[in-house]
């Protein structure tokens, strides 16, 4: 299979198209909520709907890996954030409310750590149709984490120590596929290499990937609660 | 001192790891456990009187060191130069000049911890200032450890393995936690009660 050609998982494709649509029924106010509410629809289905899901599945680690930091970490955010009051009103009366900072935390972690275990990830690429469990434990693990910073249910202190631990927790993963020296996912062994990289050299720039990512999205809403704290302090 | 002297100071010879290892205990970690130890009183008679005279002589210089930006830039300055390969390798060659980096490490440290801790309680900066500076000091650790962990390269002529120059990235990036991460915690903790009990 040709490595430019599209895959596709329609069931986030129809995800992403009933987001929007519900979106443009509700007729939100505000460019900068449409545009980020239009980006994160977008990057929750353009990598997993486009040849970048050929890739991810069919060669490299290195583009699996990136296609789950957008999908976890930049399109539940970017969608969370495309959200009016209203919005998050209506989602806080329904459970959203209940949601709290420390079970979000965990079931982030535990979506994101155990979706990269060998087992699970090479039976998810093995039979195809698991990826679609994995991404939904991923994007679903995204909304809860960063539900309690966007909903406004952290005020600033509280939301530095939970974006604080939440980048130490989530970073071993990263340095682990940095680290490494042999390749953790057998499936990837045996696939056809792209552009030259060995099934480890693969794996540590997926590595890499996840670590700058992850370290730029978080410093980002770090700085971000810092200025807010100095604000509050003026 | 037990970082500088012994056997540490001989793996750090060979080991670019335990090199990063001395240079953030004696520009951070030591220094901030110093600074915590002289808060209140005691940094008063820390210093012999003749001392605490040509220091209150000086006073309008280490005032302008101790403004918030300027000792954040000599802190990052500090940082950045002496992790250029060229003058990193030219201080291993050099033991005056490996001195030199020694020292500016140790400056450069004590200006941001004496910030960041405030002994003399000056309030240079408020909490959400020091929360402010220690994060852009993480930022800045994390660009280089970042530079360190994620090259294919070894940077450094004097330490061969890409390896140990992943290493010495990591033990920048867990030291700044590790310093920055409780400091942050100690500051923040206080309001977190405060925002918890309001809540409640």
């Amino acid at each position: 299979m040709s490595p430019t050609r599209f895959s596709f998982e329609p069931l986030y494709l129809a995800v992403a198209a009933a987001m929007a649509i519900a979106y443009a029924r509700a007729r939100p106010a505000g460019g900068w909520r449409i545009a980020s509410f239009a980006a994160g629809v977008f990057l929750l289905a353009a990598p997993l709907n486009s040849p970048m899901e050929t890739i991810a599945a069919k060669r490299l680690l290195l583009i699996h890996l990136v296609q789950n930091a957008l999908i976890a970490d930049i399109a539940p955010l970017l969608i969370l954030l495309g959200l009016t009051p209203a919005m998050k009103e209506w989602i806080a009366a329904r459970g959203g409310a209940r949601v709290r900072a420390r079970w979000a935390i965990l079931a982030w972690l535990v979506a994101w750590y155990g979706t990269h275990l060998a087992g699970f990830y090479d039976w998810a690429l093995r039979t195809g149709w698991g990826l679609n469990i994995e991404h939904g434990l991923l994007i679903a693990g995204g909304f809860l984490f960063w539900w309690p910073i966007v909903g406004g249910r952290l005020a600033p202190p509280l939301a530095l120590a939970y974006l604080g631990a939440a980048f130490v927790a989530s970073s071993f993963l990263g340095l682990a596929f940095i680290f490494s020296s042999h390749p953790f996912y057998s499936y990837y062994e045996h696939v056809p290499r792209l552009w030259g990289f060995s099934a480890t050299r693969d794996q540590n720039l997926g590595g890499i990937a996840m670590n700058g990512e992850q370290t730029f999205v978080f410093l980002v809403a770090i700085g971000y609660y810092v200025s807010l704290l100095l604000k509050e302090e003026e | 001192m037990f970082v500088l002297v012994g056997r540490m100071d001989e793996w750090a010879d060979t080991h670019l790891a335990v090199h990063m290892a001395q240079h953030v205990v004696i520009g951070d970690a030591a220094i901030a456990v110093m600074v915590l130890a002289v808060r209140g009183p005691l940094l008063v008679f820390m210093l012999p009187a003749p001392v605490l005279v040509r220091v209150a002589k000086a006073r309008p210089f280490f005032s302008l060191l101790l403004r918030p930006r300027v000792a954040f830039a000599l802190w990052a300055a500090s940082l950045a130069t002496w992790h250029v390969p060229y003058l990193y390798d030219a201080a291993l060659r050099h033991q005056g000049l490996h001195d030199f980096e020694h020292f500016c490490w140790v400056i450069a440290g004590l200006l941001v911890w004496t910030l960041l801790i405030d002994p003399g309680a000056h309030r240079r900066l408020t909490v959400g200032g020091r929360i402010a500076l220690a994060a852009a000091m993480f930022a800045c650790g994390q660009i280089l450890a970042d530079v360190l962990v994620f090259s294919f390269h070894p940077l450094y002529p004097a330490y061969p393995g890409r390896r140990g120059q992943q290493l010495a990235g990591v033990v920048m990036m867990v030291e700044q936690l590790l310093t920055l991460g409780v400091l942050a915690f100690a500051l923040l903790r206080p309001r977190m009660r405060a925002t918890r009990l309001v809540a409640a």
